[in-house]
């Protein structure tokens, strides 16, 4: 386990995110332009995208049904068990807790890639297919929260936004679109089709992976600072819940016929918190909750801590459980 | 030379607002509008624009002066209280007074 763990920390992807941070914490002048950004993120989500349906058309839809409606139940659970933990125990205003329910329900794309990473450099096979449940597990949380807000709280003024907007935002965010279409590609090219672009999609990509982190570690760096306005509570439950949420994630799998490397990447999925689908939609649906704190924490705290301990715990209890 | 005096409405705003200021725009009826990303900071701190969602937006558009009024109205009334942004009016002089 810690061979692993140490394997997992001297892989270039998380030094490479390290490195992101130093140059935050030290003021470097270092700066992706917004372009690189965009370019990095279409070509992962399409290179992951693809992958995935070249998988599923190789292993079929009914294999992937019962994995898709755990992701999806999974997603829809965790905000309803984190909401009344962060309004009552952490004393957040309701609105807040509902905000932060649906941002640690919905996923992380990248802390998913890194965990297929993880995968592969340590030799454990894992359903390719299982992107498919990134892609099913990041809009469920976010209607739920979103509904848990709505309730809590009155709209602070202006008028209301129609549902049907937020839901839009919640399902069609460019990502899940980007994602979604690139699946529907790959299973209808298949593995012809990987013959032709695999060069381009499979091989440079831990490469491309390791850049994107590199901008990651920049981005959660320069927002250490706002740590001291989170308060030591959410501190705390942006490492507790991800540990909690990926252990729950890794039984769920197991429990509906993943191999060890597929519930570990379920655990990963349900330990991850969203930072770019869920505060798109819940700053439409709840503007009245505070964006630093939802932010900050899956940001700063749960997104460094997920990809240095997070995802080795996970495997360590996958293989553990099905052993 | 023939200038027409007119009114520039200038607003800064997460790029979250963005959908909610265009459709404002177009139901006070402003012919047009100019928007580019921006960063900066302001009362609350740094607004990091480091990657496109958390971006920052401003947003020109020349309007009549009693439509500058109304858009300004409107703007405190419906959108302040869901977003970070600031807005604000200047006087300017343009050639065209029917484009606007």
């Amino acid at each position: 386990m810690s061979d692993a763990l140490l394997a997992n920390l001297l892989s270039p992807a998380v030094l490479f995110f390290a490195l992101g941070v130093a140059a935050a914490l030290v003021r470097s002048e270092l700066k992706f332009p917004e372009a690189l950004y965009s370019a990095l993120t279409i070509y992962l989500l399409v290179a992951i995208g693809f992958k995935g349906g070249v998988a599923l058309a190789e292993a079929g839809l009914g294999r992937v049904w019962l994995p898709a409606l755990a992701a999806i139940g999974l997603g829809a659970f965790i905000p309803l068990w984190t909401y009344p933990v962060l309004r009552w125990g952490g004393r957040l205003a309701p609105v807040d807790a509902a905000a932060i329910a649906a941002h640690y329900g919905s996923v992380s794309a990248v802390t998913f890639l890194a965990a297929t990473n993880y995968l592969a450099a340590i030799g454990q096979t894992y359903e390719s297919h299982a992107v498919a449940l990134l892609a099913v597990m990041e809009s469920p949380a976010i209607l739920v929260g979103v509904v848990l807000g709505k309730r809590a709280g009155a709209a602070r003024g202006g008028p209301p936004v129609p549902l049907g907007l937020v839901v839009r935002e919640a399902l069609f965010g460019r990502s899940i679109f980007l994602l979604l279409g690139a699946l529907g590609v790959g299973a209808l090219c298949g593995p012809a089709g990987m013959e032709k672009v695999g060069a381009f999609f499979v091989t440079p990509f831990q490469g491309v992976l390791a850049l994107f982190l590199l901008e990651m570690g920049i981005v959660a760096g320069r927002r250490l600072e706002d740590l001291r306005r989170v308060g030591p509570f959410l501190l705390g439950f942006g490492v507790v819940a991800p540990a909690l949420n990926g252990a729950l994630g890794v039984a769920v799998g197991t429990a509906v016929g993943l191999s060890a490397g597929g519930a570990m990447l379920l655990g990963v999925l349900a330990a991850s918190a969203s930072y770019i689908a869920a505060p798109a939609a819940v700053r439409l649906a709840l503007p009245e909750a505070n964006p630093t704190l939802s932010l900050t924490a899956a940001l700063a705290i749960t997104f460094p801590f997920n990809l240095t301990l997070g995802i080795p715990l996970c495997d360590a209890f996958a293989r553990w459980l099905q052993s | 030379m023939n200038l027409h005096p007119m009114k520039l409405v200038t607003i800064v705003c997460e790029a979250y607002a963005a959908d909610a200021v265009l459709r404002l725009l177009a139901e006070v009826g402003a012919s047009g509008h100019t928007s580019f990303p921006v960063e900066g900071s302001g009362a609350r701190g740094r607004r990091l624009a480091d990657i496109p969602e958390y971006a920052n937006t401003q947003f020109e558009v020349i309007v009549r002066p009693e439509l500058a009024t109304l858009l300004l109205q409107r703007l405190g009334a419906e959108l302040f209280p869901r977003y970070a942004m600031v807005a604000f009016e200047s006087d300017v002089r343009v050639l065209r007074a029917d484009k606007f």
